[in-house]
């Protein structure tokens, strides 16, 4: 394994540099920009049974160092990315975890079987904490029993690794995630954006159609950092850090407080090479330092 | 009507950085900014760029959707000053660098042959539409242009068009050209022979597209719609269709037939939930 290669609950990965679901489509995007095979993998749009409209617009607006999104999980549903997308990215060794979600355990298990009978998924993340569904979202990230039992369907369901992400807003997250753990999750991705809104004075509207939406963006990375720092020492399976990555040096603290890999979101929205320059900058990072990314894995001393 | 010519595939994407070169204020709110770049910027008329400041950090974050005025080795914008992100564009100097990510989306539609361009022009929309004028006049084919304000402040480089156009002006207050709305001077001039092309606020282009289609006349409009990444993955840029659905500005547009944008809808979110005063 070189400097930069890590494992992920049994997966490995040629770097610990993914792209975070939402933030990425389906890969195919970057056609123009950079080769995505160079990355650790990519986690796809969340990926529905059926296709989604997503919600009306306005969608997306900017905060200090953020931003607002209420997409409403629009995406083209399980069987036109397994017939259109993911033949293409199988065919250039993209490392593809699909990011599923419904609103019922059965609709979990359905699209996770679908995605069974085909070759080039490596891993399937669970979405249990969407801010912006009516059904199906974050109350399944919420209770330890729905999210162990979500997880348990799934684990039945496919031989490969399962992933569940991690809402910010479960009260008691910890209990959540060892309830995953316990029904046989092999990594947790932490975190989902966090609920915000914003409003405009001169219109006196809220600027989100939906009223509110997920908050990202590198506002969000110290409370991301912390959960995180939390999560780590909660579970013994391998977490994996999401919440305003965007440069080498903001993956370098999710790595150095125990995460074993990270995401990219919303940084790929301001520059598509994002998470390509985060590969680049933490391969000068090992290379200066003269260590390798597994050595840094929760290699953060205490003041 | 027959249907025009269909659009020629874009020109590849790219992450371009790239020094400011200069900028030209136009009054206070308007300013012209073009960008130093050698390797040369290849786009079509009506397709955008988006522009983030490297001395910005993470404040304001996200990169800013411009159409663009000009491009090849000295790629400009025409810039408003609405918020944060174009307060910053309009104080760049010189040799400030950015990162310019385009060509993107879809440009104008092609005219069709036999046919002649009618162009309508909203404030700050004028940009794309001033492109696609000199092209046209490149052609050999010079367009008629209805370009609307509210004050006579409120029409930047109407000189720059009046030189490849024959140009209609009209503002609001009457301070410049004929008193009222661009639909006061769009009437006479939308004749069976005309292809219609609009870009500026949203009424502006509803009532454009609306009186097109009674004249039974093809209509393009560029869409301006928030958006957070531009080459179709944030998947902010939604606008309602009348197919049903949505579309994304950022791929399918900015630039796309009037007919399928449903403009009520589109216009009326605000008010649909019910969330204004």
């Amino acid at each position: 394994m070189s400097a930069l290669g890590v494992e992920v609950g049994g997966l490995a990965l040629k770097n610990p540099v993914l792209t975070a679901s939402g933030t990425f489509g389906y890969g195919l995007e970057y056609d123009d920009f950079f080769d995505v095979a160079e990355l650790g993998g990519i986690c796809t749009k969340g990926l529905s049974l059926e296709p989604r409209l997503g919600n009306p617009p306005v969608r997306v607006c900017e905060t200090p160092s953020g931003m607002l999104n209420a997409i409403g999980l629009a995406n083209v549903g399980v069987e036109r990315f397994c017939v259109d997308k993911l033949p293409v990215l199988r065919a250039r060794g993209v490392t593809v975890i699909a990011n599923i979600f419904a609103s019922s355990v059965e609709g979990f298990v359905a699209i996770t079987e679908r995605l069974e009978a085909e070759a080039g998924v490596h891993a399937v993340e669970l979405n249990v904490s969407c801010p912006n569904v009516t059904h199906g979202g974050i109350e399944f990230g919420r209770d330890p029993k729905l999210a162990a039992q979500v997880t348990a369907a799934v684990r039945r369901a496919t031989r490969r690794p399962v992933w569940v992400k991690m809402s910010p807003e479960a009260g008691d997250l910890a209990a959540v995630a060892r309830a995953c753990e316990d029904a046989g999750a092999d990594a947790l991705t932490a975190i989902n954006t966090i609920r915000g809104m914003a409003i405009d004075p001169e219109t006196r509207s809220v600027r989100l159609a939906n009223r509110t939406g997920g908050f990202s963006g590198p506002a969000l990375r110290p409370v991301a950092l912390r959960i995180v720092w939390d999560l780590v020492s909660a579970v013994k399976i391998p977490v994996v850090a999401i919440g305003g990555i965007g440069t080498a040096r903001d993956a370098l603290e999710f790595l150095l407080a125990g995460a074993s890999a990270v995401q990219v979101g919303t940084a790929s929205f301001v520059d598509p090479l994002a998470a390509k320059k985060v590969v680049e900058g933490l391969a000068r990072y090992c290379e200066a330092q003269g260590v390798s990314v597994r050595e840094l894995i929760g290699g953060v001393r205490s003041p | 009507m027959s249907s025009p010519p269909p659009k020629p595939a874009p020109p590849p994407r790219r992450a371009f950085t790239a020094p400011l070169l200069r900028r030209e204020s136009i009054g206070e709110s308007y300013h012209v900014l073009s960008f130093d770049l050698p390797k040369g910027l290849i786009a079509q008329a009506g397709q955008f760029v988006m522009v983030h400041g490297q001395e910005w950090g993470q404040a304001p974050l996200l990169p800013r959707p411009m159409s663009l005025l000009t491009s090849g080795t000295a790629p400009s914008l025409l810039i408003k000053v609405v918020g944060e992100g174009t307060r910053r564009l309009a104080r760049a100097n010189p040799g400030e660098r950015f990162q310019l990510l385009g060509p993107l989306g879809r440009g104008w539609r092609p005219l069709s042959p036999g046919k002649r361009a009618l162009l309508v022009a909203g404030g700050v929309g004028v940009a794309p539409l001033l492109y696609l004028a000199r092209e046209l006049v490149a052609q050999g084919r010079r367009p008629v242009v209805v370009y609307g304000g509210r004050s006579a402040q409120d029409l930047p480089l109407d000189d720059e068009l009046a030189r490849v156009a024959e140009l209609h002006v009209t503002t609001e207050d009457g301070s410049r050209g004929r008193r009222g709305r661009v639909l006061v001077a769009l009437e006479e001039l939308l004749t069976s022979d005309v292809e219609v092309y609009t870009c500026g606020p949203e009424r502006m282009m509803a009532a454009v597209a609306e009186r097109c289609r009674e004249a039974g006349v093809p209509c393009e409009v560029s869409l301006e719609t928030p958006m957070a990444c531009g080459y179709g993955v944030c998947l902010g840029c939604a606008f309602k269709t009348t197919e049903g659905g949505y579309a994304y500005a950022c791929v399918e547009g900015p630039c796309v037939t009037a007919e399928r944008v449903d403009f009520t809808q589109h216009a009326a979110v605000g008010k649909a939930q019910g969330v204004a005063p």
